[in-house]
């Protein structure tokens, strides 16, 4: 299987080390991996701000680049959603629907792709907690969600249980927004800041010493609502604690 | 054009194909447990009461213990006697003036704790049940619906009576402050007494 | 004049800087929807009852003009007079005739949207008609000379202090009194002889039932039925999409309503009216308003199924920390994002941004309307329909383009200058500007992962 890597606008110039955990990960997994130099954005924000012709230039680069794999992985849920559920800037050809089933978010494409039993150089002695985003949470459904009453899962949660020494916080509302919402954290900046806020206290009274998440829009936005709000909390992305990172 | 036909003229040019839209059958859903342990915690749930008999209690020495002050006693039963009887009271504002009304619900709901009451229980003085300070509703354990499927299925009165209000406790509001306030604007308490 | 749009983020703001109203709000309707939660994990059925439930609303609205048809003869047999309304205006103007065929002068009314939609009080108070509302969050919000901020719960948004000055200036109690049980005391009290001298009564509705030709009101103050049964005209008033077929179908909302609303089983009076009472007249209006013109928008028209049970509104973490009266409607929170814009389109460009689309609000939803799908839909309209500020408009097409060439969007993302072609720099910046006002930036990085890359992986290669 050859697997074509994604990395998200911000991850590419705000936290390389996420990308380069995912990408690391997957080579320690044994898998062929390859970033296509070329790529920019999947036509996310333009789509979500309902500008969703303006998304077509840059979904047809994103098939152009990814075409030719088998599976097109990406640390992040939100972008994954985008191109498995909204992708449709533009026609519908063989190779567009090839990419858009084969798009896998890395939390999902480790637990259901690849079933891996255990990250055994992985240790992470501290309590987190963990943020699963809304587009990993209701889109792509890689946890149980509070509102239907299902029973309990969580892919994440199941990946990160693998990992030696951890232990996890519960805040008291682990599944509400918490407001990053793409252009919403500038056009309805006071209320995104406040429920990024809420959210890190949330987690920081339940006794989380980091924040830990498959989609880094979220922290980069929580971060930035923690450092400005002085709630003394770190954050970081699963790929990195499942690669290994210990702090 | 009327309105009236204006409006499904255009409902019938926008609607959805009916084809693609089935009626389901009627729900039968939810537990069938229809006895009186699960309508008395439904009930006190929702803020009603049970008038427990003590020994050698009828239903007026009953009541006299639970509203020890009340002056105006308003029967809608022939078996009880009250101060006033309800064919009696002519008028709403007369029946404002009413303490305690006793009457009799021809059935109840397991689920929610409810009892229903229509113009047949009221002699037809409907706001009766409402301008009462407080409600004793006469029920027998007999006449006990599971749920609210069951009850619409089985029972008659919604088929029949111009008024029929399902009561689940007294009234109540939240809309200060979020503050749980049982006896609103209708009655302030709700008790039923077994028969 | 043009219609300037709702300035829902401004507003909010506004709400975010008076602290303990705001976590109040938050707390309170949080609480609300955890109570909810509690109730459905009491019912194994829960899921299988908003699918029928769904099930039932989209067969009603597929088959509206027969069920509403078959509504109209089964209550005019039963002695209701049936009116229809298209719009607003023509709603009022009918109970303004039916009220003045009976000379009457005062209106008591329990809680309905419709009428707030249709504005009905400012149309019937200067034809002298004194409207009361008898709910007791709607009067606060009356006397307040505000529109309800919660469709369930009005004045969820104010606090034992602000009822006490709203009623201190009209009740004559005192402006310091902090008990919510006075306060709700003082308002049966002030209510009860308006009701019981009233010329004529109004209720909304939650069901209108085909087969029985039936109306259903489900409240818990007791103040819908006094309005309704005290005086001996009762006027009702329910949009046309509140129809059910058949009366065994009402098992299946009630149980989901109360429920999802406040937690509770079920509403304190759940009261079907069928006819008259003896020695009354009973009149319904039947109002569309917009409702037949949504039933023709395909992605649109779903969100007809909603039975007004504001769990939507509860679990929103934007309506929750915006608060009602930011979304400018009678419809606030995520239903009113939805289909406030098919009332006015420019008005409520907005609101369907006004949402982060977590999707809480759908999976909530006891009908399973697509929420938060709609409002990326409408996301789509808008913008296709030029309702999208200017500025953000071009950065999304200035965005569009250079996310389509890979050599530009390096250049500009390693900060070397670029030539932005349709807006100059301050204008993106003053747009990306509000992210630091209550957030830091992120921290600036060595190296991009792009050029990582480059260097660890591909060098690395050609060594080999
Ligand atoms: S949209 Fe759904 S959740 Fe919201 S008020 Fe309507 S029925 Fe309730």
């Amino acid at each position: 299987m050859k697997i074509g890597l994604f990395i998200p606008c911000y991850i590419d110039a705000f936290y390389p080390n996420a990308g380069i955990a995912t990408l690391e990960l997957l080579e320690k997994l044994g898998q062929d991996v390859e970033y296509p130099m070329d790529q920019t954005c999947c036509g996310q924000p333009m789509a979500n701000s309902g500008c969703n012709s303006d998304a077509a230039a840059a979904e047809a680069l994103f098939v152009r680049n990814f075409a030719k794999y088998d599976a097109i992985v990406m640390p992040s849920g939100s972008c994954t959603h985008h191109v498995r559920d909204n992708f449709d800037a533009i026609p519908q050809t063989d190779d567009v629907k090839h990419v858009r089933k084969n798009t896998f978010e890395l939390v999902e494409f480790l637990h259901d792709i690849l079933k891996v039993e255990e990250f055994p150089w992985a240790e992470f002695p501290h309590k987190v907690g963990l943020h699963n985003s809304c587009g990993t949470l209701r889109a792509l459904r890689t946890a149980s969600m509070s509102e239907l009453g299902e029973p309990f899962f969580s892919k994440p949660m199941d990946l990160l249980s693998k990992v030696k020494g951890i232990s996890f916080a519960t805040p008291k509302r682990p599944d509400e927004c918490c407001g990053f919402g793409g252009t919403f954290s500038v056009t309805e900046e006071a209320v995104s800041a406040r429920m990024g806020l809420d959210k890190v206290r949330d987690h920081h009274q339940a006794g989380a010493e980091y924040i830990v998440s498959a989609d880094t829009s979220c922290m980069m936005h929580q971060q930035g609502c923690a450092e400005r709000g002085g709630v003394p909390i770190r954050f970081i992305h699963i790929a990195e604690i499942l690669n290994g990172a210990r702090a | 054009m009327s309105s009236r036909d204006n409006i499904l003229a255009t409902l019938r040019a926008n609607r959805p194909d009916p084809a693609a839209h089935p009626l389901p059958p009627v729900a039968m859903l939810g537990d069938m447990d229809n006895s009186r342990q699960r309508f008395e915690n439904a009930l006190q749930l929702l803020g009603g009461q049970i008038l427990l008999p003590e020994e050698g209690d009828t239903l007026a020495t009953a009541i006299a213990r639970r509203f020890p002050d009340a002056k105006i006693i308003c029967s809608a039963v022939p078996d009880f006697e009250g101060t006033i009887r309800i064919e009696d009271i002519e008028s709403p504002q007369q029946a404002a003036a009413t303490d305690v009304l006793v009457v009799r619900s021809p059935f109840g709901i397991a689920e929610m704790g409810s009892i229903f009451l229509s113009e047949a229980q009221l002699n037809s003085l409907n706001s009766a049940a409402h301008l009462t300070q407080h409600i004793v509703v006469i029920l027998s354990e007999d006449n006990l619906s599971a749920n609210m499927h069951t009850t619409y299925l089985e029972r008659p009165e919604f088929h029949t009576a111009n008024y029929g209000v399902l009561m689940s406790g007294p009234s109540a509001t939240a809309d200060i402050q979020g503050v749980l306030i049982r006896g609103a604007q209708g009655v302030r308490s709700l008790s039923v007494w077994w028969e | 004049m043009k219609v300037k749009p709702v300035n829902h983020a401004k507003a909010a703001e506004e709400f975010l800087e008076d602290a303990p109203h705001l976590t109040f709000h938050d707390e309170r309707l949080w609480d609300m929807r955890q109570k909810r939660d509690q109730q459905m994990h009491l019912l194994p059925e829960w899921q299988d009852l908003r699918t029928r439930a769904s099930e039932i609303k989209e067969h009603t609205l597929a088959n509206l003009p027969e069920y509403l048809e078959q509504f109209e003869a089964n209550a005019k047999k039963n002695g209701i007079h049936v009116h229809w309304a298209k719009d607003g205006e023509e709603h009022n103007r009918i109970v303004a005739e039916i009220l003045e065929q009976h000379g009457a002068k005062t209106l008591i009314k329990s809680k309905s949207m419709v009428t707030e939609e249709c504005d009905m009080r400012a149309y019937l108070q200067p034809r002298g008609v004194t409207v009361t509302e008898t709910d007791l969050g709607e009067r606060i919000q009356q006397l307040d000379d505000q529109l309800p901020s919660h469709i369930v719960v009005p004045a969820v948004h104010k606090l034992v202090p602000d009822v006490a000055r709203i009623f201190a200036k009209n009740y004559n109690t005192d402006p310091n009194d902090n008990s919510p049980q006075s306060l709700a005391e003082a308002q049966r009290m002030a209510a009860r002889p308006v009701i019981l001298t009233s010329d004529a009564g109004m209720t909304g509705g939650n069901f209108l039932v085909a087969e029985t030709g039936t109306f259903v009101v489900c409240t818990n103050e007791g103040n819908a039925d006094l309005s309704a049964t005290v005086p001996n005209l009762h006027i009702a008033t329910l949009g046309i999409e509140r129809l059910v077929p058949r009366m065994a179908d009402l098992g299946v909302f009630v149980r989901l309503l109360s429920r999802s609303a406040l937690g509770s089983p079920i509403t304190q009076y759940t009261t079907h009216f069928r006819g008259p009472q003896k020695g009354g007249e009973m009149h319904i209006i039947l109002v569309d308003n917009g409702r037949s013109t949504r039933l023709g928008m395909e992605e649109f028209w779903t969100s007809l199924k909603c039975i007004r049970c504001g769990a939507c509104m509860n679990t929103c973490p934007v309506y929750r920390r915006s608060g009602g009266l930011s979304y400018g409607a009678v419809y606030s929170g995520p239903i009113g994002a939805i289909i406030d814009p098919t009332f006015n389109e420019r008005k409520y460009s907005t609101l369907p941004f006004a949402s982060t689309m977590n999707g809480s609000c759908t999976n909530v939803c006891p009908v399973k309307i697509n929420i938060h799908e709609q409002l990326y839909k409408w996301r789509r309209v808008l913008a296709e329909h030029h309702e999208l500020p200017f500025v953000k408009r071009e950065i999304m097409h200035m965005a569009g383009k250079l996310m389509g060439q890979p050599k530009l969007y390096r250049t500009a993302i390693n900060g070397t200058e670029v030539a932005l072609s349709t807006l100059p720099r301050f204008v993106l910046y003053n747009w990306l500007n509000p992210w630091g006002k209550h957030r830091e930036l992120p921290h600036p990085v060595k190296q991009t992962f792009h050029s990582w890359y480059k260097q660890n992986r591909l060098k690395k290669d050609k060594a080999q």
